[in-house]
């Protein structure tokens, strides 16, 4: 039974059999549909311009029957946007993307495989290369995002760029579409992208002052709004709508080791040093009103759990406000440690920059000699923040600032969805990645089962934390159900946030 | 060759715990054609003319002009065959004796025009007779695919047994698909119903032999256009999930749930007969195990399948999302068809328990049918109402049952319970 779209008597079909029109893999006589793409034999072939990530628009879906294409384009140019993006192409190197249908096999019910986008036995949605991308254009930079567990779309996005030589030039931006306005996927990634591409110009040198690479930096950042602004607004499909799309903004420019990241909205940078002596600290402004709410000063505790924590003052869309200038803040790279930007989905989990830093050294201990990889680290911190419900999409992108390590070997640094192992058991597609099975902390067992909704590092490195490994710290908030509360302003509450 | 094209019409988002998703899949023919001519000569046609005692002079006088313009209309090429009807059914033409069909041409027409003046009024009414005898005639064509039938009756079936008629519809069923219709209102809609809906065609009521004429011109021309033979829709559910119906619910309301036949474990398939360039809406509901909230998967492919070829299909899917602006919406398309499968309940549930005496149910049904005709802003079928009861209250459906009522209103309240109205997107 694996084509219920087959056709049992259609001896008259097998005369046009031969290679599917639109991916080229070979087309059995009977099937209706390619194996390899989904492609209906039955339809034209999409044009390109049509082609798009299907939005689903308020609850009157109009179907779009637009088989999925086999992408082609080389490593690097590749988009997720793509219609069928599957993941990186390495250039002539066939042999190393799985040749075998494994694309075909179901990853929910393990015995069915995907015809036009769903499995032919039980229905599962084929895993969309939109919900889970990774990038990692240097071996110091790289970063993961993914949909989470509880959202139907994953409005987050993210671009990166990185030099092959560490420290010497870097982009990483990250946008958080506002949920509850149309089409914040489409937008969010138009964002990162032309952000990242006004990023990506050199930085001119002439003037040799440190402030003065700064200031020239800072402009940039507050250009690189504009244009991921404009964006978001070339994506809004009816100036008149009520919800126009809209994100978030932070992006770090690393240039010849100083670093100046921006931000809009309540995405999020830090600087996360690898020596307990150094402070890490949370280089970004949040516009939340959370933050208005611990500037006046309520404990960040109660203003991150607060009914309106999520709501934001400030976001880019065509209806953002007048003031779009960016946070910023600048630091040299001097010591070893990681820069982070990520999105509200990690940072609901764990929030301070002192239980963050802790959190990471503990995932990169936890990932054995893998940990130094930037988007294996950081798609271990995507679980981490999965296995605390993963209410909100979760984007986490790294530039390392020391020494790196290489990809652990089941893993490459794209995990392409549809060739992940079936796993029954699995709520969300992105939990069958076998990173999610190393374990997160190194630290003694239960420190981390002990607080299961908000992180607990292991050891006692501020007073803060230390707390027995036999009951959870009394800051934190264990919230067993990460219930979203549907009367948060912006996005879903988080379950909860470490202390301060 | 005909092109068929879908789409779906669903709110595909479910709450916590939600199970069951209900789509109106809406299916397009295009380039049906006309009847193929000559060559393979795969198209039939049959007229069946009751000429019972009951048609009179005038009945059977209109029945031999209705039969003569609807000769007319049929296709040069398509075989064809008539059929007087009374306790028996008899091969009027091609002949007496006789029981293979003949070609359509000039001569056979002006044949079969001159036959069908040999209609005379006489004897009882046993249309399972006239059935059993249109199979074996079509059956002296079996190179044919498409066959159609035009069945006239005036009176009751009281010349066999219920069963006699079971048996005939039965042996018809799969084989020829059939439009019936009656003349003025001493026929029995509920037998006409029956029918119609195994051979897949319509019931109407010619209310005076005069109209008899201009509604066999119409159901000869729509049969002619109907290029593609034999459309079957396919319905995939997932495992595990049930179909809990599927619904013809435009251009008329038909439930073709009992007619599933299986195609493989997770795929069923529901015969439609033939399609001329036309537009049908099928409402599909599925019943799935609940998944987490977040989770998306598909319900249903919902396939249009001509001789085992799958022309096209269209996605039902399902959402599971804890947004009540998403969840609690339901679907335009799908709440005007729920309400119109509704209607035709209550209309025809209200005459059967008039017919029985039941004035109390009656009133109840009746009464029912006019709060949704109401709300629902049907103001033809509040007018057909209006003729069978007195509206107390509409939007509370209060009612009173006529006294005297017109036994013609009363049927075409009944035969019109089941034509839709399509609305726009």
């Amino acid at each position: 039974m694996s084509s219920p779209a087959g056709t049992p008597g259609a001896g008259a079909s097998a005369a046009a059999s031969a290679a599917c029109p639109a991916c080229g893999a070979e087309r059995p006589p009977d099937a209706a549909f390619c194996e390899q793409c989904g492609h209906d034999f039955g339809a034209a072939l999409p044009t390109p311009a049509t082609a798009g990530p299907t939005a689903t628009r308020n609850g009157e879906t109009q179907t779009r029957h637009a088989p999925v294409r086999a992408q082609t384009a080389d490593e690097g140019l590749e988009s997720p946007l793509d219609l069928g993006w599957t993941g990186p192409v390495s250039r002539g190197a066939a042999t190393e993307v799985d040749p075998a249908p494994a694309a075909a096999r179901c990853a929910q019910c393990g015995t069915g495989g995907y015809l036009d986008g769903y499995c032919d036995t039980c229905g599962a949605k084929q895993p969309d290369p939109r919900d889970h991308f990774a990038e990692s254009p240097a071996a110091w930079v790289g970063g993961v995002c993914d949909i989470g567990r509880r959202h139907s779309r994953n409005e987050d996005a993210m671009a990166l760029l990185g030099s092959t030589r560490p420290l010497q030039q870097a982009v990483l931006v990250v946008c958080d579409g506002v949920s509850n306005t149309t089409d914040s996927h489409i937008a969010s990634l138009a964002a990162a992208r032309a952000a990242r591409e006004v990023l990506d110009d050199p930085v001119p040198r002439g003037m040799g002052l440190p402030d003065a690479v700064v200031g020239v930096i800072t402009k940039r950042l507050g250009d690189a709004v504009v244009a991921a602004r404009q964006a978001v607004v070339e994506t809004t499909p009816d100036v008149n709508a009520p919800t126009p799309p809209s994100c978030t903004f932070v992006a770090a420019l690393i240039d010849e080791g100083l670093a100046v990241v921006g931000n809009v909205g309540d995405s999020r940078a830090y600087w996360l040093p690898d020596a307990p002596t150094s402070e890490p600290r949370q280089l970004s402004a949040d516009d939340s009103f959370a933050a208005e709410q611990m500037r006046e000063g309520m404990p960040r505790k109660d203003a991150e759990t607060g009914p309106n924590a999520h709501a934001i003052t400030r976001w880019l869309g065509i209806d953002s406000p007048d003031d779009l200038t960016p946070h910023t803040a600048s630091l040299q790279l001097t010591e070893d440690g990681w820069l982070m930007l990520c999105s509200d989905g990690l940072w609901n989990y764990c929030s301070d920059a002192v239980a963050l830093r802790q959190l990471v050294a503990d995932t990169v201990a936890g990932l054995g000699g893998h940990g130094l990889h930037p988007p294996t680290l950081a798609q271990a911190l995507v679980d981490f923040a999965n296995a605390r419900g993963g209410v909100d999409n979760i984007t986490v992108a790294l530039a390392r600032v020391g020494a790196t390590a290489g990809p652990p070997p089941v893993a490459s640094a794209v995990v392409e969805p549809a060739a992940m192992p079936a796993n029954p058991t699995a709520a969300n597609p992105t939990a069958a990645n076998p990173i999610a099975a190393i374990p997160t902390s190194a630290g003694p067992p239960g420190a981390t089962e002990a607080s299961p909704a908000a992180y607990a590092p292991p050891q006692a490195t501020t007073p803060a934390t230390d707390a027995p490994e036999t009951a959870p710290a009394p800051e934190l908030h264990p919230a067993p159900d990460p219930a979203p509360s549907p009367a948060a302003d912006r996005e879903d509450s988080p379950d909860g946030t470490v202390h301060d | 060759m005909a092109q068929f094209t879908t789409e779906v019409f669903q709110n595909e988002f479910l709450p916590d715990g939600g199970t069951d998703v209900h789509a109106i899949v809406r299916v397009t023919c295009s380039g049906a054609g006309e009847t193929r001519m000559g060559g393979g000569g795969e198209a039939a046609e049959i007229l069946i003319v009751d000429t019972s005692g009951s048609m009179g002079a005038n009945g059977i006088a209109q029945g031999r002009y209705a039969a003569t313009v609807a000769l007319n209309e049929i296709t040069d090429g398509t075989w064809f065959a008539v059929i007087a009807g009374n306790h028996v059914g008899t091969l009027v033409y091609p002949g007496y004796g006789m029981t293979q069909m003949v070609r359509m041409d000039a001569r056979t027409r002006q044949e079969a025009a001159a036959a069908v003046q040999m209609f005379r009024a006489d004897g009882g009414t046993a249309m399972g007779t006239w059935l059993t005898k249109a199979k074996e005639v079509f059956l002296s064509v079996p190179q044919v695919i498409q066959r159609h039938a035009i069945l006239l009756t005036d009176g009751t079936n009281e010349h066999e047994t219920p069963d006699q008629l079971t048996w005939a519809i039965q042996g018809a069923t799969g084989f020829f698909q059939c439009d019936v219709r009656g003349l003025g209102d001493r026929w029995q809609i509920d037998e006409a119903r029956r029918i119609a809906s195994a051979l897949l065609g319509t019931v109407d009521l010619i209310p005076s032999p005069e109209r008899m004429a201009d509604e066999f011109e119409k159901l000869i021309r729509a049969s002619m256009a109907r290029g593609v033979a034999s459309v079957d829709v396919r319905v995939w559910a997932p495992q595990g999930a049930q179909v809990l119906f599927v619904k013809q619910v435009a251009p008329n309301l038909e439930d073709i749930t009992a007619k599933r036949s299986q195609v493989n474990p997770l795929t069923a398939a529901f015969p439609t007969g033939a399609w001329a360039d036309e537009t049908r809406d099928y409402h599909v509901a599925v019943r799935l195990p609940a998944k987490s909230i977040g989770q998306e998967q598909l319900a249903s492919r919902v396939q249009i399948v001509v001789r085992d070829e799958v022309q096209t299909q269209a996605l039902v899917k399902a959402t599971w999302s804890n947004d009540d602006s998403l969840t609690t919406r339901i679907d335009d398309q799908v709440a005007r068809y729920t309400g119109q499968a509704e209607l035709a309940a209550a209309i025809q549930d209200g005459l059967a328990a008039k017919a029985a005496g039941d004035d109390a149910g009656a009133t109840r049904k009746l009464g029912r049918a006019v709060q949704i005709a109401t709300a629902t802003g049907d103001e033809e079928m509040t007018s057909r109402l209006k003729k069978v009861v007195e509206i107390d209250d509409a939007e509370a459906g209060t009612v009173r049952l006529r006294k005297s009522v017109e036994k013609l209103d009363e049927m075409a309240l009944d035969t019109a319970s089941t034509k839709t109205r399509r609305i726009k997107k």
